[in-house]
């Protein structure tokens, strides 16, 4: 069963990324530029399971020639569980730290741009290594860009407390269409399958088995489907309406519905405020249930693989001053940004966010 | 069979070609300046001029700017002028930016998107050489640091021949 | 094959706005606003699939995707 929806998988994953290919290949346009800058972030995350993540990262965008670019990522989350995964044997809580790194390199030829990059993450009973490449293509003076992409992963989840570790390999790839609409309405269009092989259980995690708290037992291969679509719009009077719509559906029969929209308003030429609000609503999987009896081949109690719906609030300031930031200390072009978000399910799971972002623009070569 | 179909159909997708470095006369603008009053680029044939089409929007043009400016700065006495064309939409944008910086560069103001029509623009920002006799000489699309060097030699060699 | 027709759809979708009225380079001042990107602030949009990943079933959607992490 498994081995031949992987059979019918992987022409669709080959087919969908030679096609963007063979449409960027193809004459066109134009080529965009994503401009080189610095970012430092701070990051930081509490929720009602008791899990708090602290996490600064720096991301670098670089180009050597007006060809060729490097973009590298660096991060850390500190975090500290008081879960009731976490305080069933460690009563004053667990404390894990995250370590990732990403590096990838960018070629321009005309009006193709060609990356290939990695990632590197590495935490406590968790190793994740992921290699990628994409290639986008504008047409119609700017006006239309595709592009596609394919990474592939292996991880190796450790099934603590349990000393060995499992394998699990992940390949996914992605076609997007972006497209100008009019001079104040841009529109993205994507598609993305994905499988996954290999150990898909949580092993932290305990369903209740007969009564028995037993660690859950999840299929080894899944198979996943996303579509977006995305929207920005410009209004009159210095305001842009954002909306984001994203469908998803795999063969553990989960099903979701991700939307979004957001509103932002200059109220000075250098400072922006966005609110945005997010609605989320799943299924559960096929194999989703409070408890279980008998012999099941598969339970849970991975709370992600339940029904449920949640709300996501946003609010997020940006300060971009003209001349410079912090009276000489930056460059001009700078800015900095202020988020704060508030996520509340109806499960009764609620989650906080606050985030803050210095940007720093570098020369162009 | 249908993905290998709209391959074909994508692939045989009609070529944009790519503006050509070619000998031809200039097209004709009048634009107003900063000052007010129009500035036709007809009147100033007999010298070499440097046709810039920038935006306030545009982040490599803010770069551009004062580069041009210090290009007019070393070249005018020796008959060179700079026509920085402006096609902001709204001219607040474009006369702050220009509030912060000093330049002796000629701007002139297009919202409407004229100039660029004409000279068939591809891309911010775009500029162009044009020669004593009003035949555009060179175009160039995009600006970096390294781009100085070449336009100076360029400039150098249409400063050298006969009117 | 459902999904074979959606992009073959998407494809089509592609080929055809090659002929849809086109923008200016010079018009895109509005499109060139940090608030028409579509993530302006990579970092913030990345933290935030993250925490969603490991919080949510669903996932993706956003382009390449990283390993996962063993988040509780």
């Amino acid at each position: 069963m498994a081995a031949s929806r992987l059979r019918q998988a992987l022409p669709l994953l080959l087919g969908g990324v030679i096609l963007a290919g063979a449409v960027a290949w193809s004459r066109g346009a134009v080529a965009q530029q994503q401009e080189p800058a610095l970012n430092i972030q701070f990051h930081g995350f509490t929720d009602s399971r008791g899990v708090t993540v602290l996490s600064p990262t720096v991301d670098l965008d670089r180009d050597f020639t007006d060809r060729t670019g490097l973009r590298f990522r660096f991060g850390v989350d500190a975090i500290s569980a008081a879960s009731d995964s976490c305080i069933r044997c460690h009563a004053e809580g667990a404390h894990n730290q995250r370590v990732y790194t990403s590096a990838s390199f960018v070629r321009k030829y005309g009006d193709t741009a060609v990356t290939v990059g990695g990632e590197i993450s590495k935490e406590q009973f968790y190793l994740a290594n992921t290699a990628m490449t994409s290639i986008s293509r504008t047409f119609n003076d700017a006006n239309t860009t595709v592009a596609g992409g394919y990474s592939f992963s292996w991880n190796r989840p450790t099934l603590h407390p349990a000393e060995f570790a499992e394998n699990q390999f992940a390949q996914n790839a992605y076609v997007s269409l972006t497209q100008t609409l009019t001079r104040s309405t841009i529109a993205q269009f994507g598609y993305e399958i994905s499988t996954v092989n290999g150990y898909q259980s949580n092993p932290f995690l305990r369903a209740l088995l007969n009564g028995v708290r037993t660690v859950g037992e999840a299929p080894d291969h899944r198979l996943r489907h996303t579509l977006t679509a995305r929207l920005r719009q410009a209004l009159p009077k210095d305001t842009y309406l954002e909306g984001d719509y994203r469908y998803y559906t795999d063969d553990w029969d989960l099903t979701a519905h991700s939307f979004s929209v957001g509103l932002s308003h200059y109220f000075t030429p250098h400072l922006s405020v966005t609110g945005t609000y997010r609605q989320h609503s799943q299924t559960g999987t096929y194999f989703y249930a409070p408890a279980y009896t008998g012999s099941p081949e598969f339970f849970t109690a991975d709370f992600r693989l339940f029904p449920f719906d949640s709300k996501l609030y946003t609010g997020r300031v940006v300060y971009t001053p003209e001349g410079r930031l912090f009276s000489g200390m930056f460059p001009e072009g700078s800015g900095v940004t202020f988020q704060y978000e508030y996520y509340n399910a109806d499960n009764g799971f609620e989650a906080l966010t606050v985030s803050t972002g210095l940007r720093i623009p570098l020369k162009r070569r | 069979m249908r993905a290998v179909a709209s391959l074909l159909f994508l692939l045989g997708l009609s070529t944009q070609a790519f503006a050509q470095d070619a000998i031809t006369p200039a097209p004709a603008i009048e634009l107003p300046a900063e000052a007010g009053a129009p500035i036709a680029l007809a009147s100033l044939k007999g010298k070499v001029v440097l046709i810039d089409v920038w935006a306030s929007w545009c982040v490599p043009c803010k770069a551009a700017f004062p580069a041009y400016d210090e290009m007019y700065r070393k070249y005018k006495d020796r008959g060179f002028e700079v026509l920085a064309v402006n096609v902001d939409e709204k001219r607040a944008d474009a006369e702050r930016f220009l509030r912060d910086r000093r330049h002796v560069l000629k701007v002139v103001f297009d919202p409407k998107g004229e100039a660029p029509l004409k000279f068939k623009v591809r891309g911010m920002p775009t500029s162009y050489l044009v020669d004593k006799r009003g035949n555009i000489r060179f175009a160039h699309e995009g600006f970096t640091a390294k781009d100085v060097a070449l336009y100076e030699r360029r400039i150098e060699a249409l400063l050298a021949e006969a009117p | 094959m459902r999904h074979l027709l959606l992009v073959v759809a998407l494809a089509a979708v592609a080929a055809s706005s090659t002929a849809c009225a086109t923008v200016k380079p010079w018009q895109r001042g509005q499109l060139a606003n940090r608030c028409m990107q579509f993530d302006p602030d990579g970092g913030f949009a990345a933290f935030r699939g993250h925490w969603q990943e490991s919080r949510e079933g669903a996932s993706g959607g956003s382009g390449l995707q990283g390993g996962g992490c063993g988040c509780k």
